[in-house]
């Protein structure tokens, strides 16, 4: 049961004496005589802001944004500090060259790939999320088959990414 | 028959006989005509089918390791536990609760009836001794190397049993299949992994499920057994914190959404009472369900559901909106005081105890790093990357937000619950790696809560259609619905081959992931880690069982009452299978001592000497690997040596050790490197001072040992 929203109607004082002669409220009582009984109030035009829980997609999309920090790997950005991005070294030429995968180790990332990376499972999801849109309401043909084809469109690249990003990180995998 | 093929008989036995004739082909179309099952029949037997296949599965996954090497335990940890259950099945359950060790942690000696969860001990003597009850005759490592597949398999179950009441039961189906293979959860319960996580993984889902099965009927039944599983589950895992955190947050969420109603009220007190006085059964846990700060929402939360109770019952008295708000407001404030009032009090005077620096970390994951290096060395309490989350979990990565869309389409008190376990759970496994696998039955349950939903309606499109083309008109709804979906189906003419094809798609995704999860399991989590496999010269497999070789020695060799000195990783499996009595092991409470024996290992031989005989240490064990490139032995591990040593004597100095802030281990280290003693014991030539220790060489395959002094 939430607290009820304090959306009180402060217009006229007439209304207000009534509903406080009935109140079982002492505190008010007490407030009515000291000090208000010696102030005047002005006539306001404010109204208390009313809390009203977000809707349930409000809500979702923040959890979508949460999900893409958590995957990216953010906490272990913030303590471990690793750079942006990596360089070597040529070794015959001195060029210094960007590398962007951490090699070595599965527990270890650069910045840039863990975004990249959670980047292309969001996306992943709102493609099946775009496919559910499409195929279940009353929208007009066109919407739904842009729907269908975006959705189908990102969950093949996110996919396809996915298992690219894997394969340079991890080179053994799945020999 | 042969009275009526006999020949020379009546008509009248002829006749009988085509009769029987006719009724025994009679009976046999008639029993041919049972076998086809009715449609509820065949769903079950499907149904049923999935789930002993699914329980197979899960159980013959985990088993790589035991077909590679042999039946042993793995690891560190579960060596403890394997010494413990053999005291117990040994002893008695009177002797183990009562135990004083004084093998461990020389000359300190450990309460372990008092410091451990016994669940897991617990569990694996009785399955034990049912089996022996049984007279079937097995060893009690065997039981104990195969417990966690077991659990695993009834995970798989109590899966089925929970996506069916999320969802519906075809979501269960997909749950179960996925949890048995997912990465996540078979890297701590593979067959030998004997460690507390095999079975709480399984407590924690049947409490889960038994509290939203009591929130969804208000029986309190079902709370009754939900408070039992949340016994079991304190009885097994320290873990047992994040359900008696979730629960009441879960409950908060659901009176901020005006949810509140009675069935929340009985489940939520029944299972919290009752569970909490349970709890103050183990010995380890104590009074901390009143005492310590991290279970102090639940008790918040408790006293917030009187609160809602009583406002409730005020109101349905007073039957005046009015009067009634003015109530609301007064008692929602004195309530909130008294509450705040209480928590001050209760900090403030000490009797309410902080977070522990364990689980404080996980809220500030940067206060490990700096305030305790103890946690902060332990590889499992790194946070996590993505590749790890890749590696753990494949598919399901994407499938998750796809299933947190479909939960918040139908938003219920079940669908919130698996909500905030998966968002809750997520977070804590990004902040450790260890923690993935408290995160992986909510993103398989979500996960296949998604998979449920498309599949279903892929597979509505491909049938709508079918439906259409065979029914006639005038069917009652099902035939407007199908007429209408028809007209809406001739605006997408390919909307049928459409969905046919993305149903083949999901199902090369699910192949796709079934065939990762078996690749990582067979190449990443197998490994025993106490017997190394690499490959030789000429691509032969080389097997390295150097630790247990040396653990051996010091049985057969060692007088009886021989101290061991070593980093902490290796104490539990020095006193399992060397039975000799260690300074410090793995279970890593007396942070001075431990600081004394890095102390040890990183200053010059003379200090470490002195050390040492303080310590009245007889020999010393020290993990070398350069000779094999083996990459986790005791010279990596040294700078925690340092760190930890640091931290409580400030005589040693990190810096001391680097060169130009790197470490290096060759001639070019710096002069405290190359004298301490850690180095210079893995040095080939031998020393004539007093302590000659023992290490072993890998790739050698033959150890030398020195001499004790005196």
């Amino acid at each position: 049961m939430a607290p009820k929203p304090e959306s009180q109607t402060t217009s006229s004082s007439p209304v207000h004496t009534t509903s406080d002669d009935s109140s079982i409220d002492p505190i008010l009582h007490i407030l009515k005589i000291f000090p208000y009984g010696l102030l005047r109030l002005p006539r306001f035009r404010l109204k208390l802001p009313t809390l009203r829980l977000p809707s349930s997609m409000a809500v979702f999309s923040l959890l979508l944004l949460t999900y893409f920090a958590v995957v990216s790997g953010i906490v272990y950005d913030v303590i471990v500090e690793p750079p942006g991005i990596g360089s070597t070294q040529d070794r015959h030429t001195g060029a210094v060259r960007p590398v962007v995968f951490l090699p070595g180790r599965v527990n270890g990332q650069y910045i840039i790939e863990g975004l990249s990376s959670g980047f292309m499972f969001v996306l992943g999801g709102v493609g099946i999320v775009l496919l559910d849109l499409a195929l279940d309401r009353n929208r007009a043909r066109s919407v739904k088959v842009s729907f269908a084809s975006a959705g189908v469109a990102s969950v093949v690249i996110s996919y396809v990414m996915s298992m690219l990003f894997l394969r340079i990180k991890i080179p053994a995998y799945l020999q | 028959m042969e009275g009526a093929n006999g020949g020379g008989k009546s008509a009248a036995t002829q006749g009988g006989s085509k009769a029987t004739d006719l009724s025994a082909s009679n009976t046999f179309l008639f029993s041919l005509k049972t076998l086809k099952l009715k449609t509820k029949q065949q769903e079950l037997l499907i149904r049923v089918s999935i789930l002993c296949l699914v329980y197979i599965l899960a159980f013959i996954t985990r088993l790589f390791s035991v077909l590679r090497y042999e039946s042993m335990i793995h690891e560190f940890d579960p060596y403890f536990n394997y010494r413990t259950t053999l005291f117990l099945t040994q002893k008695g359950f009177y002797e183990f609760w009562n135990w004083f060790d004084s093998e461990s942690w020389y000359p300190l000696g450990r309460i372990i009836g008092g410091t451990l969860y016994p669940g897991l001990m617990v569990t694996a003597a009785l399955i034990y001794w049912s089996l022996r009850f049984l007279r079937f005759a097995v060893h009690i490592r065997e039981v104990c190397v195969l417990t966690a597949p077991f659990f695993a398999s009834n995970t798989t179950i109590v899966a089925y049993f929970f996506g069916k009441e999320l969802w519906d039961s075809g979501a269960g189906l997909v749950a179960a299949a996925l949890i048995a293979i997912c990465p996540g959860y078979i890297s701590r319960s593979v067959a030998g992994s004997y460690d507390n996580e095999g079975v709480a993984i399984f407590a924690l889902l049947l409490t889960f499920y038994l509290f939203v099965k009591a929130v969804n009927t208000g029986s309190l039944a079902w709370a009754l057994a939900s408070a039992f599983g949340y016994f079991y589950m304190v009885s097994a895992w320290g873990g047992y914190v994040f359900i008696i955190n979730l629960i009441p947050l879960y409950v908060l969420v659901l009176l901020i959404t005006g949810r509140y109603s009675m069935r929340l009220y009985v489940a939520y007190n029944c299972m919290y009472v009752l569970g909490m006085l349970l709890a103050m059964q183990i010995r380890f846990v104590g009074f901390q369900h009143v005492q310590s700060g991290e279970h102090m929402a639940a008790m918040g939360v408790f006293f917030l559901m009187q609160v809602f109770y009583f406002l409730d019952w005020v109101k349905y008295q007073l039957n005046d909106p009015r009067l009634f708000e003015a109530f609301l407001r007064i008692t929602v404030t004195c309530a909130v005081g008294v509450g705040a009032l209480a928590l001050g009090v209760g900090t403030a005077s000490g009797y309410i105890s902080p977070w522990t620096g364990r689980f404080y970390s996980l809220l500030d994951p940067t206060y490990a790093k700096d305030h305790i290096p103890i946690i902060a060395s332990v590889s499992e309490h790194q946070p996590t990357a993505w590749s790890s989350f890749m590696f753990d979990f494949h598919i399901l990565l994407f499938l998750f937000p796809a299933g947190l869309y479909f939960c918040f389409q139908r938003l219920s008190d079940a669908t919130i619950f698996i909500v905030m376990y998966g968002l809750t759970s997520m977070y804590f496994a990004g902040v450790m790696v260890r923690l993935i696998l408290v995160a992986t039955p909510a993103v398989c349950l979500i996960s296949a809560i998604a998979v449920s939903a498309t599949i279903k309606n892929l597979t509505q499109l491909v049938r709508a259609k079918s439906k259409v083309a065979h029914t006639g008109t005038g069917k009652g709804t099902s035939g407007t619905k199908a007429s209408s979906k028809a007209s809406r189906d001739q605006s997408l003419p390919f909307q049928r081959n459409g969905a046919i094809a993305l149903l083949l798609g999901a199902f090369y995704l699910l192949s796709r992931y079934a065939t990762h999860c078996t690749w990582v399991t067979s190449e990443a989590y197998s490994s025993p880690s106490i017997v190394l496999a690499a490959r030789g010269a000429y691509g032969n497999r080389v097997i390295f069982d150097d630790y247990r070789e040396a653990y051996f020695w010091l049985r057969q060799n060692t007088p009886q009452d021989a101290k061991i000195m070593s980093w902490w990783d290796y104490g539990y499996q020095i006193t399992a299978m060397g039975n000799r009595t260690v300074i410090v092991d793995n279970n890593t409470w007396n942070n001075t001592h431990i600081a004394t024996v890095g102390r040890a290992m990183s200053s010059y031989e003379d200090e470490a000497y002195e050390i040492m005989r303080s310590l009245d240490v007889d020999y010393v064990l020290v993990v070398f690997g350069g000779v094999t490139g083996y990459s986790s032995d005791d010279i990596n591990k040294f700078l925690w040596m340092v760190r930890i040593g640091g931290g409580v004597f400030p005589v040693i100095k990190e810096p001391d050790y680097l060169v130009n802030g790197e470490y290096r281990v060759d001639k070019g280290a710096a002069p405290k490197m190359l004298n301490c003693l850690i180095r210079s014991s893995c040095q080939k030539e031998q020393l004539e001072d007093e302590y000659k220790l023992s290490y072993y060489r890998f790739g050698e395959l033959t150890t030398e040992y020195g001499k004790p002094p005196g």
